[in-house]
């Protein structure tokens, strides 16, 4: 099939509003959040239904065209970037909620559902979808799904695969099969497991049944400050250990209450080193003994100021500085680049310490808001993308706090995913065993490599090859040699 | 097998000590699975070990069975041929612990038991509840993807497993996941593994968050003498702002008394467990309950302990099978009622059910026709009344006239394939998910 071609049966079925073929129009979806590589598809299409998208994969699959599932585009690690061209499938036309059934707990969605939309949805009934990105606003919930996205709530609600019942997708054969309904210990294997996470590569979520949490009883937020980060992230960890469990535990150091400071007018004192944002939930019943507790940590640990936001405005005001902390920093530099990594709590202190040496180290300032309750860093490193020497530089500091994090016991991502951005970075931290059972995983949906083509895996080691490595058995001479090893 | 018992025997041999091999008939006896009597009984000391004996049975093309304590053998189909069963008995280490991370790793022999006395130590927990904790291994419970009561509070292994180590058929050791509570560096693997029943891998060790043992901790008992006001409770406290970690229907068994009961469980903060067994008997009252007692400290504990207990699969009378039923939990209710319309005409019949997540355990007893009336009658009235409703049958004797897990699921294909990627020769826990799986 031609290019032509092609697009006339995408037309055939989607209608002439859903294809974009236009250069220009294309240019829009040539990257996602993550700028750092841009590739145009050769075309979209915008699908309102399952069928559209299967007879859009089944025309994909004669053409010999990747597919690339795309969400709104917020993603941060070039998920939904089309690498290799191809169509990108876009979901922002499948936006409708479609079933709530609070009495089980779940709410069945279509993937292009603005993730912020839903939960303002599901207010009335008392109800939310736990896992909130601080894109939420923007992101959709089939990229969540896609990403296993998190938030600052997760800490205590867990990522987004504990909220995931059972999804539609269309597999790469154009198959469209339902994974689970909400019904608990179903036979077989968990493919609503196994796809959420996956960043589009093995299937494309049509329909989702997610999974309701009650609205709490109560909140309470407490902001504290501190001189300097290394108080702050001993109190994270102090915090943690004595069972207290906050919902939330979020950490900006000082360069980020700078930018938040002058765009949303806290009137935070600028001798502030760093801030913990801290919020519990739950019955109202001991919620104010936990916040007197937690206070009582932050100030053991040198907190110069612990103040409470009483009322929901005062919340919401916290709140949107912590959220959208990334846009505040237009402020300080042109561009950032995002580094999201993870490390086990008790290495938070020294790890800043460490990126706080790589600030230096690369000459470049970087900024920290992140979800310190879990661990998840997020340094933003700050620089001019004009400028060739520090593009440069911001990559090589991106890749030695990689390295960082994974010499403290951490990994490469804990919420953003591989994508192209960290697919390199994947041979840091696992096998070519573990990689090939991965890959194994990844066969078994995707053989032709159709869904997202040239992600997750490092460059250059295709899927196939790595699958064939775990067909292989262990060679009796390579155990003997290993025998020899052991005595 | 390809090759003779003796020769893998040698093989073996040359790697691992006497007392690690088990190869009379006898010894071998005690591992019977169904009709099937293993040829050899392996307990590898180490990860590489057992490495090496997963690759010699490979070559041999050997059909293998993972083997943790043996309380869950039963559940699944049968295996069609048994060969070789590798115990993770020797397999008992803590790989990672620092308290203050909330983390750990641990090898899949520990069992349940020996985890939570160390964990107690620390003031930790792994809130994952399963029968038999002295005997039950940490490798079975995730193989098997078993609950407990407190699913309800804490979620399951799939909200709580971090990371994993495994060996495959061929021998090869993978990993995934690691040592942080969040992570998205490459494909979940853990949910692969979780309920795979063995087909795919052998767990080797795996890696759980944990969770800061409660401060406080009570049980709000409440008996009541129709069923359909035990459904009325249930339905109340799902609708409350309450925060109960564990919501368990009991019936038939020691801990309901005579009457259908529902415990209620809270655990955390000192005030919010006293809100609970504040709130909770007003609830109950008001669905007409018989009788209330709130159970606290060594009592709460034993009680849940024995609760725990409840659908164990490993000492099954002569008479008895024990099934699961699963279904959307607003069904539930009619789920139960339909259960409860059984107990006449069997000679015993106990129900535990998480009533708020929609699985129940059920143990029937009575004489082999009885058993096949009452499945039929629970089957066909489960059709009109609950039709989210499935039956897995875990084990007893009568159970092989049963069907063992139901309605397929969607997806089988695909199933398949990965069944087929991970276990080409088809070597690990042959047919165990058969009429889901082909293999
Ligand atoms: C300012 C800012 C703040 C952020 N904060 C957070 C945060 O707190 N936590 C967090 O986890 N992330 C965060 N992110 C990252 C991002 O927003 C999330 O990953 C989000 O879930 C992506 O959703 P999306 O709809 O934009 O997906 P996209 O970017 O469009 O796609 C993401 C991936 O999902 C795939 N995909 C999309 N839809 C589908 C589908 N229906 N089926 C299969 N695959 C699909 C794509 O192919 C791609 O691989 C942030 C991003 C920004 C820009």
């Amino acid at each position: 099939m031609n290019r032509a071609q092609v697009i006339e049966e995408l037309r055939r079925i989607v209608g002439e509003r859903g294809v974009v073929d236009q250069p220009d129009a294309l240019m829009t979806y040539d990257a996602d959040g993550c700028v750092m590589d841009i590739h145009a598809p050769h075309v979209v299409v915008l699908p309102t239904t399952t069928a559209q998208v299967a007879g859009v994969v089944k025309v994909a699959i004669r053409a010999g065209m990747p597919i690339v599932p795309r969400g709104a585009g917020t993603g941060l690690s070039g998920g939904a970037t089309p690498m290799q061209g191809g169509i990108v499938i876009s979901t922002s036309r499948m936006d409708k909620i479609l079933e709530v059934d609070t009495r089980n707990n779940r709410v069945r969605v279509q993937p292009g559902v603005i993730n912020f939309e839903l939960s303002q949805y599901l207010k009335p009934y008392g109800y939310q979808f736990a896992p909130d990105p601080s894109s939420q606003r923007a992101c959709t919930v089939g990229g969540n799904i896609a990403n296993n996205s998190g938030g600052p709530h997760c800490l205590k609600y867990g990522v987004t695969a504990s909220h995931v019942l059972g999804v539609q997708v269309v597999l790469p054969n154009g198959e469209v099969i339902w994974t689970g309904d909400g019904v608990s210990h179903m036979s077989g294997y968990d493919l609503t497991g196994v796809l959420t996470g996956s960043e589009g590569t093995i299937g494309l979520v049509t329909e989702a049944w997610l999974r309701l949490t009650r609205l709490p009883e109560q909140t309470r937020v407490v902001l504290a400050l501190f001189p300097d980060i290394a108080g702050a992230s001993a109190t994270v960890s102090s915090v943690i250990a004595s069972g207290l469990l906050p919902a939330a535990l979020e950490m900006m150091d000082k360069l980020a209450i700078k930018a938040v400071n002058d765009m949303y007018k806290l009137g935070l004192p600028e001798s502030a080193g760093a801030a913990l944002l801290i919020e519990v939930d739950g019955v109202e019943d001991g919620l104010d003994e936990v916040l007197a507790e937690i206070t009582e940590v932050c100030r053991s640990y040198g907190a110069i100021e612990v103040r409470p936001a009483r009322t929901p405005a005062e919340q919401n005001q916290v709140w949107a500085a912590r959220k959208n902390a990334f846009g505040a920093m237009g402020r300080l530099a042109p561009t950032y680049y995002l580094v999201d990594t993870v490390v086990p709590r008790t290495r938070l202190p020294h790890t800043l310490e460490e990126v706080g040496r790589i600030s230096r180290e690369y000459k470049l300032p970087i900024a920290n808001v992140f979800h310190a309750g879990d661990g998840n860093l997020h340094p933003l490193i700050l620089f001019n993308r004009r400028d060739a020497s520090q593009n440069q530089r911001a990559l090589e500091a991106g890749t030695a706090v990689m390295q960082v994090s994974i010499d403290q016991g951490g990994v490469i991502s804990g919420e953003h995913g591989i994508g192209v951005e960290k697919q390199d970075f994947m041979t840091l931290l696992f096998s070519t065993e573990d990689l090939a059972a991965m890959a194994g995983l990844h066969q078994s949906f995707d053989p032709y490599d159709l869904f997202n083509p040239g992600k997750v895996f490092p460059k250059g080691r295709g899927c196939g090859e790595l699958a064939a490595l775990r067909a292989k058995g262990v060679e009796w001479s390579e155990l003997k040699e290993r025998g020899k090893l052991w005595l | 097998m390809m090759i003779e018992q003796n020769e893998l025997l040698q093989q073996l041999s040359t790697q691992l000590g006497p007392e690690q091999i088990l190869s009379t008939p006898e010894a071998c006896a005690n591992f019977r699975i169904g009709e099937q009597v293993p040829q050899l009984v392996v307990s590898p000391a180490s990860q590489e070990e057992l490495s090496y004996v997963m690759a010699l049975a490979y070559a041999a093309q050997a059909k293998v069975v993972a083997w943790g304590a043996g309380t869950k053998q039963s559940w699944g189909n049968p295996p069609q041929q048994v060969d070789l069963v590798v115990r993770t008995d020797g397999l008992k280490r803590v790989l990672v612990y620092e308290p203050d991370d909330l983390t750990i790793s641990v090898e899949a022999g520990m069992t349940l038991g020996e985890l939570d006395d160390l964990l107690a130590k620390h003031g930790q927990m792994l809130p994952l509840d399963g029968p038999l904790p002295r005997r039950a291994t940490i490798g079975g419970l995730l193989a098997t993807f078993m609950d407990g009561p407190r699913r309800l509070g804490y979620g399951t292994a799939r909200d709580l497993l971090i990371g994993i180590s495994v060996v495959e058929a061929t021998g090869r050791i993978s990993k995934a996941g690691g040592m942080v509570v969040k992570n998205v560096s490459g494909f979940d693997m853990m949910k692969l593994y979780l309920g795979s029943l063995g087909t795919l891998a052998v767990i080797a060790s795996a890696n759980f968050k944990l969770i800061p043992r409660p401060r406080a901790a009570a049980t709000v008992w409440c008996g009541f003498e129709r069923s359909e006001q035990a459904n009325a409770f249930v339905d109340a406290i799902h609708a409350s702002q309450l925060l109960p970690v564990a919501v368990e229907y009991l019936s038939g068994a020691e801990q309901a008394r005579g009457l259908k009961a529902v415990a209620v469980c809270a655990e955390g903060l000192p005030a919010a467990v006293e809100r609970h067994v504040r709130d909770l008997p007003n609830l109950a009252r008001a669905s007409g309950v018989h009788s209330l007692e709130v159970l606290r400290d060594a009592e709460h504990t034993a009680f849940w302990a024995g609760v725990n207990d409840l659908p164990q699969t490993a000492q099954v009378a002569d008479d008895e099978v024990v099934l699961r039923l699963i279904c959307l939990p607003s069904e539930m209710g009619a789920a139960l009622i339909a259960c409860e319309e059984l107990r006449d005409q069997l000679a015993a019949l106990t129900i535990d059910a998480r009533a708020l997540n929609g699985v129940a355990y059920l143990r029937l007893r009575g004489e082999g026709e009885q058993l096949k009336r009452a499945y039929a009658q629970l089957t066909a009235a489960l059709g009109q009344r609950a039709p989210s409703a499935r039956l897995n049958a875990l084990a007893g004797q009568a159970r092989g006239q049963l069907p063992v897990w139901g309605r397929a699921p969607e997806g089988i294909d695909v199933m398949q394939r990965i069944k087929d990627e991970f276990d080409p020769q088809a070597i690990l826990n042959p047919g165990r998910l058969a009429d889901t799986l082909m293999r």
